[in-house]
């Protein structure tokens, strides 16, 4: 423990060195202006400036990436409680307390309300990072192939079982994912797959690409077709006085702001997500409180709730990332793509064989979303204004930055094209509640798994029983079966319980 | 929407058939000397979708025979379908303009056009916007992070002084 304790304090140490503390700054501004415009959002962001991060030193270019998520997290709020317009999908839930506060004139009260939870949920995802990762990633040396397969099962057993979305739709969004990441030349035999003799396709798909297509073009359709309706409030300067009253309003609304946290590290963990898990915290807060009479119309604990879930989330999705190799949510997913381009493959060994690396990360996100609070208190206004300009500037000038982003990426110009057919694709499948997250988490790991479940298969000789081997690939397969199978099985339990309970 | 969710089914139904065949070409067999094939997980992945969409076509068609597409909501909404095709064909244009011209000026062109003709912001506006948006990224990406965007066949002939 003091062990990790002074490699946290090295880490904290390296992220503070300037030249990284100004990334940090620069990737906590990009990523606030980027959180509060609707059609850029974290995931795609991220992806658009992992080229830039091509040049500098791993370290600084993992913080880059992470300050970028960190102030998107804080931004989408800022649009969701002034604007009524959520400029990420995480703060959706905001929206339905966080504009009736700022409409009655709390819109200062609103905002800090918000930017404080959003930091609790923070504190206490970095807290788990630093603590639990190390252990974690102790413990996953032990893997082997197999175990790795039965994690990954896990993961995508959770996407079906726990997103609540169709089983149909979730399992083909896992399905099509992998497809496209076997498209091109197989790792293990050279043969070329699902090519059918194109030159452009042996080249495969970059998920990357893929992001920018799906998250932003998708978007964009989705708003475009929408309209954007501006309904302004009043204000959204922030006072001392307005953060004493946050301050004492979590303290009254504890629950609520306990709730929020745990959903959202559990969320975070669990590949979800910080979206599913700030609806999740809001309906559960609505339930649990006494005034559930007074959500929707601006409660304090409907802010509080579902932001500290979406930034626990968000931190801790960090954590299956670096100890696992597993991202916990998409904008992970591509941060973790950012770490393969610098030949880091995520994942226990990172700890061994990289520890200033691993240590200067989890350092970062302590420093990141802590200035990223300041700055966001200071300057929210600053950030809305962004949102006055008329969409149809930032419009094309969004879609331009994509074309640049998926360019950049390989040098290649059919990706370009790709981007704008994921972009039709992301759209489609948005409308038709196909789930996107598992797509481009499959389309991440799609390689990793495949190697993980062939090595497997080619140690046991071809017998499938080493997927469900004792001790540890098997309670993991249980595991993913119970939740693979959940819907079903609460489902009859509550049946049961209407057959004995009072009736 | 019912019928949207048909067809995307119908479509990955496809896909899901298009990849079987595929993978059955590569050998999706184990083969006690090398292992599993390369078209080992893509079989069982196409099988998935096969089954998975297979099971949704059918439920989808039954329910339409059901209840038909009486009081389902349509996939776009109205007056939703210009506003789309407003944004997808000028940058599809301006894709297919890079190979020409390169990215930074077919920027300029769909800047300009999206802003002046479906925007109708103010000339001044639009220009000064589509010029020095393309610049500015233009010394970020290119000069800075030394990131070579395509310049086109344009390239050969305009060296930016910068």
């Amino acid at each position: 423990m003091a062990e990790n304790f002074h490699s946290l304090m090295m880490g904290i140490s390296v992220s503070m060195q300037p030249y990284n503390f100004m990334i940090a700054m620069i990737g906590l501004v990009l990523g606030v202006i980027v959180g509060v415009l609707p059609g850029l959002g974290g995931a795609n962001g991220v992806a658009i400036l992992i080229p830039l991060t091509v040049a500098m030193q791993p370290i600084s270019g993992i913080i880059l990436l992470a300050s970028i998520y960190w102030g998107a997290l804080y931004g989408g709020s800022i649009t969701s409680i002034l604007f009524n317009i959520p400029g990420e999908p995480w703060s959706v839930a905001t929206t339905f307390d966080g504009y009736p506060m700022a409409k009655k004139g709390h819109a200062g009260k609103a905002l800090v309300l918000s930017f404080f939870s959003h930091f609790v949920g923070a504190v206490l995802g970095v807290i788990m990072l630093s603590f639990f990762a190390p252990l974690i990633a102790a413990f996953a040396l032990r893997f082997g192939p197999a175990e790795i397969f039965s994690v990954m099962v896990l993961t995508f057993s959770a996407f079906v079982g726990l997103s609540g979305k169709d089983p149909y739709k979730t399992l083909v969004s896992i399905f099509i994912g992998f497809i496209l990441a076997a498209v091109g030349m197989d790792i293990v035999t050279g043969q070329l797959r699902m090519t059918f003799g194109s030159i452009d396709l042996m080249g495969g798909f970059n998920f990357i690409v893929a992001v920018i297509g799906l998250f932003g073009l998708g978007e964009i359709f989705l708003t475009v077709e929408e309209g954007l309706k501006l309904e302004s409030t009043e204000g959204g300067k922030v006072t001392f006085k307005d953060m004493a009253w946050g301050v004492k309003e979590l303290l009254i609304e504890w629950k609520a702001l306990l709730l929020g946290c745990i959903i959202g590290c559990w969320m975070g963990l669990k590949p979800g997500g910080a979206t599913p898990a700030s609806f999740m915290a809001y309906g559960f807060a609505k339930q649990s409180s006494k005034h559930g009479d007074e959500f929707g119309q601006g409660a304090s604990a409907g802010i509080i709730a579902p932001e500290a879930a979406a930034h626990g989330a968000g931190t801790s999705a960090a954590l299956p990332m670096i100890t696992l190799g597993i991202p916990g949510s998409p904008t992970m997913a591509v941060i973790m793509g950012g770490l393969m381009i610098f030949g880091l493959l995520p994942g226990p060994m990172l700890f061994v064989e990289h520890p200033d690396f691993v240590w200067g990360f989890i350092g970062s996100c302590w420093i990141g979303n802590f200035i990223g609070l300041l700055v966001v208190l200071a300057f929210a206004p600053i950030f809305a204004a962004v949102l006055k300009i008329r969409f149809a500037i930032i419009m094309p000038i969004i879609v331009y930055v994509c074309a640049i982003g998926a360019y950049a990426v390989n040098n290649r110009l059919i990706d370009i094209y790709y981007m704008i057919g994921f972009g039709v694709v992301g759209y489609l499948f948005k409308k038709l509640d196909y789930p996107l997250a598992p797509l481009v988490l499959a389309l991440v790991l799609g390689d990793m798994a495949e190697s993980a479940l062939r090595q497997a298969l080619l140690i046991s000789g071809g017998s499938p029983i080493v997927l469900i081997k004792p001790p540890i690939a098997l309670p993991i397969m249980i595991a993913a079966a119970l939740i693979f199978f959940w819907p079903s099985i609460s489902g009859l339990i509550k049946k049961k319980r209407l057959k004995v309970g009072p009736g | 929407m019912r019928k949207a969710n048909l067809g995307v089914a119908i479509f990955l139904f496809l896909i899901g058939a298009i990849v079987m065949f595929d993978s059955v070409r590569l050998g999706w067999h184990y083969d006690p000397s090398s292992g599993p094939g390369a078209g080992f997980l893509p079989f069982y992945l196409s099988l998935g979708v096969l089954l998975c969409t297979g099971v949704f076509i059918v439920k989808q068609v039954m329910q339409l025979s059901k209840i038909g597409v009486v009081g389902d909501e349509p996939l776009i909404q109205e007056g939703g379908l210009k506003p789309i095709l407003w944004v997808l064909i000028p940058s599809t244009g301006m894709v297919l303009l890079i190979p020409l011209i390169g990215l930074h000026f077919a920027a300029f062109v769909f800047l300009l056009f999206y802003m002046r003709v479906v925007g109708k912001i103010g000339w001044l506006e639009c220009i000064l916007v589509s010029v020095l948006f393309p610049i500015g990224l233009y010394i970020v990406f290119d000069r800075l992070f030394l990131i070579p965007l395509p310049d086109g066949m344009l390239g050969n002939y305009i060296k930016l002084p910068f």
